[in-house]
């Protein structure tokens, strides 16, 4: 029997503010334990929570660029159950009345091309704390800084068909929310994390199979590997007559299996309610409307604006789309009048290398115009602007010119210096000399080569051959 | 409506309230005479109910994004039960672990 | 007198109500008492409430005393920081003489539900002083405080100020900040204070009032003013809620509501008959919207970051939470928890929460549109009787609710409300209930001083 997998996705990311989300303690990463705590985030007896507005501001935001209808009303809820990273008992959420629902977004599937995929919701909610289990023995610590940063969840549909689809589902979801600006979707500091519902059923039918959900997955690669491991486990599973069982399961990267957690008689019973120490949430459809106008062009929209106005290919569209950063940077070097498919070529070079591993470049777009101006004067060659560059960029500050100078790479056109270094190399290589002119033609690439190596590259190689022509005819 | 002994277990686990055996049956009974109580709500009729009441206001103030935490007159170290190098200690717990 | 005076002879009389086992305070000392009268007296300029002392029921959190809510789950726990009202009322010149004692986590109706042991009533110390706010009340009635701070959820103050005989008012919901009032039913919960006299107990909620950037239930409206007494009650229409007048009404309560009527009528107000049908419903609806809203509430004693710890067997965090909760909560914390847990729980949410508010809103709009009708105050008894004895209702949890049977509607309303002692029945206080419009305490108050200043509320009512 053949299998379909059906897969939907609960991203939680975090909304870049400076406070958390019900108290005006700080949202920093990184700091010593309990220090970013007060009254409300360490849930003492007496406190009140307070919603921020730039929180609010940031989903709703998120939720536009999802296509989501945002709600003029919505309700924040309790959702209640212990443990000991919760400090009040229950996590401030938003349930039967969230903030946004029903949006879309497309992505490239590598199986299906283009895949609408449904925006079930995305609601407001408060962080829980970070637990420690193995700093202390037979002890797990508690850490509250993280308690009540603001998050937003974003629940998708059961459209994606493939662990591969969940992948591609993410980076472009992350796109979109980088590109808004609402988070910086940072796995490595948790400020983006995944849980997935998986399951699978027979091709045709229309009824959803059991599902379960998978955690704890730290890239996007591991969700792709750990949701293959779930559905392999699920047919194994029905394939051998058993049933599959609603549980939670955890990944575990090192062996690259799942493992179920919790047993199902635990299954839970949140107990919702409206938080009564929370009225609604009311926006007015004039504010929605002016966050809507003030989202920032979207990935899919630069893309084919990079494409339709400057002729791009579509995969070079799509590299240099990747970062809102990365477009920017390329779009101010085409604007410093390079044309558009000569900074691709750059941008998609040494500079991308570097803004992937840092997130941004040290040669402003107006130098890096410079330079390939140099190029094109034929000041520069090509291969020595990439020196250049190199240097520019572990040095910034110093133009492009100044650069080429201090390193010698300025290309020698002079017809004198041309003419000596010529001769240096014909008096060097008589035997060549004499077999060119026996008729072998093709060693004029070779002389060539040698100039430029004794000129150290300094030499501009269009200049060079009618030098050598006119000195090779000479007797 | 009744709640037996299970339901006020149930309730019990989900409320995270340990119950003494002895003290079960008895609970049992005032549990039920409380929801028998406040079971005459049935009597109003489903067609007069309006909306959920929101007392105070209708709308949430929202609090501008500033670092501005309420100040605690002592730290967690001087409440805590248990509160080491900077953190809260509880018993490791096995279904924790995993995560 | 002097602050430093005030603060020794508000000692000596804790001291001796202590001593004559009152039980109504959990935490004072004559050292804090001091520090507190010259805190009042280095202040550049004395507040409008220089010099007087006050006592703070126990669920209200401050630094410089514990805060344990009647409950061993918080024994000994000591606020990092102070209720809104607290530092308003210290920044007005309030001296916080103590913490006094109540129904633990305000749950009850006769303080007889305090981890601490229950308060005794002033008069007569086999009788309950009322509840939760009892040992805020019995220290006001005692004359140990002119004024003191109570919660209300559900009458918590207004019944035990009718079982004394003292003023208890509840403001409006949203008028004074919830924050530092250690949180039963959110969306009833209100700080409400107590006074020998209507003007006292005004003063001190109109420095508490206004709204409070860190409560975001509070309504944006400026600061209650202190009225002053109406020399006449001409054109005051006083309603009276026919469902709050039942034929079994306690006789000595019922004459104190004649007295009142009287009353009304002497000073040229008019009296005219009202209904309230769905008040019948109060009791039940607030039997559910308060424990569930508990139940939340009281999850965050857990015994991980802040009170004291106990573990079960197994060792583990499971038997952490339960050893501590179940050990930590009294029998009638528990019930409502477990009340409150079961209403909410799957599969009868709809059932039971979503129908209560509700009904909630049924009951609310009976006030709406008797007020709308032309009535600018209502009148009603407090209390269905006198303050019963100790022990009389404390086996059938039902029937200790019912003893809120007159004040619970108001709350679930929202509205503001205070109790006025209107004479005594066999030696004991009678309370009159008024009743005002959202945000109309000012009218309340004022009329409510008129009537103290008519009626001889230390006297025998004639049955």
């Amino acid at each position: 029997m053949s299998w379909e997998t059906v897969i939907g996705l609960e991203v939680h990311v975090q909304l870049r503010t400076r406070s958390k989300m019900f108290c005006g303690c700080a949202t920093s990463f990184g700091d010593p334990p309990n220090t970013n705590v007060c009254p409300v985030c360490l849930g003492l007896p007496g406190a009140l929570p307070i919603p921020n507005a730039e929180a609010v501001r940031l989903a709703a935001r998120a939720a536009l660029a999802l296509g989501c209808t945002v709600h003029e009303t919505s309700v924040f809820a309790r959702k209640n159950y212990f443990y000991p990273d919760l400090p009040k008992g229950y996590q401030i959420s938003q349930y039967d009345q969230p903030l946004s629902t029903r949006g879309r977004m497309t992505f490239d599937s590598v199986e299906r091309g283009r895949v609408e995929v449904g925006i079930t919701r995305l609601h407001l909610e408060e962080d829980a704390g970070k637990l420690l289990h193995d700093r202390f023995p037979g002890k797990t610590a508690v850490d509250l800084n993280r308690a009540g940063i603001p998050l937003a969840e974003i629940v998708s549909d059961p459209d994606l068909r493939s662990p591969a689809e969940a992948r591609a589902y993410l980076t472009t979801l992350r796109q979109i929310l980088v590109y808004a600006g609402v988070s910086d979707c940072s796995m490595e500091q948790g400020s983006l994390r995944v849980d997935a519902n998986i399951s699978i059923r027979s091709v045709g039918e229309p009824a959803l199979g059991t599902k379960t959900e998978v955690k704890n997955m730290n890239s996007f690669a591991n969700v792709e590997h750990a949701l293959e491991a779930e559905r392999a486990r699920q047919i194994a599973l029905v394939e051998s007559g058993q049933k599959v069982e609603q549980v939670t399961l955890l990944f575990n990267a090192g062996s690259g299996q799942v493992k179920p957690t919790r047993s199902k008689e635990e299954s839970h019973d949140y107990r919702y309610f409206p938080d009564p120490d929370l009225p609604p949430l009311v926006l007015t459809i004039p504010w929605i409307a002016e966050q809507r106008t003030a989202l920032p062009e979207l990935p899919d929209v630069r893309r084919s604006r990079l494409e339709l106005a400057l002729g791009l290919s579509a995969y070079d569209a799509r590299v240099l789309t990747s970062e809102p950063t990365l477009a920017d940077y390329y779009e101010a070097v085409v604007a410093e009048g390079v044309d558009a498919k000569t900074a691709a070529n750059w941008v998609m070079g040494d500079v991308m290398t570097q803004f992937n591993e840092t997130g941004s470049f040290p040669v402003s777009a107006a130098k890096l115009g410079d330079l390939i101006g140099l190029v094109r004067a034929g000041t520069v060659s090509h291969q020595a602007a990439k020196r250049v560059l190199a240097e520019m960029a572990s040095r910034p500050g110093e133009g492009a010119e100044a650069v080429a100078r201090r390193l010698g790479l300025v290309q020698v056109s002079d017809q004198g210096a041309l003419g000596e270094w010529v001769s240096e190399v014909l008096a060097a290589h008589p035997a060549e000399v004499a077999r060119f002119r026996g008729g072998e033609t093709k060693l004029m690439g070779f002389f060539v080569g040698q100039v430029m190596k004794r000129s150290q590259g300094k030499a501009d190689p269009k200049g060079v051959q009618p030098v050598l022509t006119e000195k090779l005819r000479e007797e | 409506m009744s709640i037996g002994r299970d339901e006020v277990l149930h309730v019990a686990k989900l409320a995270e309230l340990a119950v003494r055996e002895d003290e079960l049956n008895r609970l049992v009974d005032q549990l039920n005479r409380i929801v028998d109580y406040v079971a005459q709500l049935d009597q109003v009729p489903g067609d007069r109910i309006a909306e959920a009441f929101i007392p105070g206001p209708q709308a949430v103030p929202l609090r501008e994004d500033v670092i501005a935490p309420v100040p605690l007159s002592r730290p967690p170290a001087a409440i805590a039960p248990e509160f080491v190098d900077g953190f809260f200690l509880v018993p490791r717990h096995t279904a924790m672990e995993d995560q | 007198m002097s602050t430093a005076a005030v603060a020794r002879d508000t000692g000596a009389r804790l001291a001796e109500a202590d001593a004559h086992g009152l039980n109504a305070t959990l935490h004072w000392s004559q050292a804090c008492l001091d520090a507190e009268a010259s805190r009042v007296d280095r202040m550049a300029a004395p507040g409008p409430l220089a010099g007087m002392a006050i006592a703070v029921k126990d669920n209200i959190v401050t630094v410089e005393q514990p805060t344990t809510c009647g409950s061993r789950i918080l024994a000994g726990y000591l606020s990092p920081y102070n209720a809104t009202a607290i530092d308003r009322l210290r920044a007005a010149g309030a001296l916080v003489a103590c913490k006094a004692n109540m129904d633990e986590f305000a749950m009850g109706s006769s303080t007889e539900h305090s981890a601490y042991g229950r308060v005794k009533h002033p008069l007569d110390p086999d009788r309950v002083p009322g509840g939760s706010s009892g040992g805020s009340a019995a220290l006001v009635a005692a004359g140990v405080v002119p004024v003191a701070l109570g919660s209300e959820t559900g009458g918590s103050v207004r019944q035990p100020a009718s079982f004394c005989g003292i003023v208890g008012v509840k403001p409006s919901y949203g008028r004074v900040s919830r924050y530092g009032l250690v949180a039963f039913g959110s969306s009833l919960d209100c700080i409400s204070a107590f006074g020998k006299t209507v003007k006292d107990a005004s003063r001190v909620l109109s420095v508490m009032s206004g709204p409070d950037p860190l409560d975001a239930t509070t309504v944006n409206r400026p600061p209650m003013a202190v009225p002053a007494p109406l020399a006449s009650l001409k054109g005051l229409r006083v309603g009276l809620p026919r469902e709050y007048f039942p034929p079994d009404l306690h006789p000595g309560v019922a004459a104190g509501l004649r007295r009142t009527i009287d009353a009304v009528r002497q000073l040229g107000g008019d009296v005219c008959e009202v209904s309230l049908p769905n008040s019948a419903y109060a009791v039940p609806t607030y039997y559910i919207v308060a424990p569930a809203e508990a139940a939340a509430n009281l999850a965050r004693y857990d015994g991980v970051r802040y009170g004291p710890r106990k573990v079960g067997p197994g060792g583990d965090i499971r038997a952490l939470y339960q050893a501590t909760r179940g050990e930590g909560f009294g029998a009638e914390v528990r019930r409502r928890i477990l009340v409150g847990t079961y209403v909410l729980s799957a599969g009868y949410y709809d059932a039971y929460y979503r129908k209560a508010q509700r009904v909630r809103a049924l009951i609310a709009d009976d006030f709406r549109r008797a007020f709308a009708g032309g009535v600018d105050l209502l009148l009603t008894p407090t209390t269905p009787t006198p303050a019963f004895r100790a022990g009389e209702k404390t086996e059938d949890p039902v029937a200790m609710y019912l003893a809120d049977i007159f004040v619970c509607a108001i709350s679930l309303a929202g509205l503001p409300a205070l109790s006025l002692p209107v004479g005594r029945t066999d030696g004991l206080p009678i309370g009159a209930q008024l009743i005002a419009p959202y945000f109309e305490e000012e009218r309340m108050l004022a009329a409510a001083a008129a009537l103290e200043g008519v009626i001889a509320a230390g006297s025998e009512v004639e049955r």
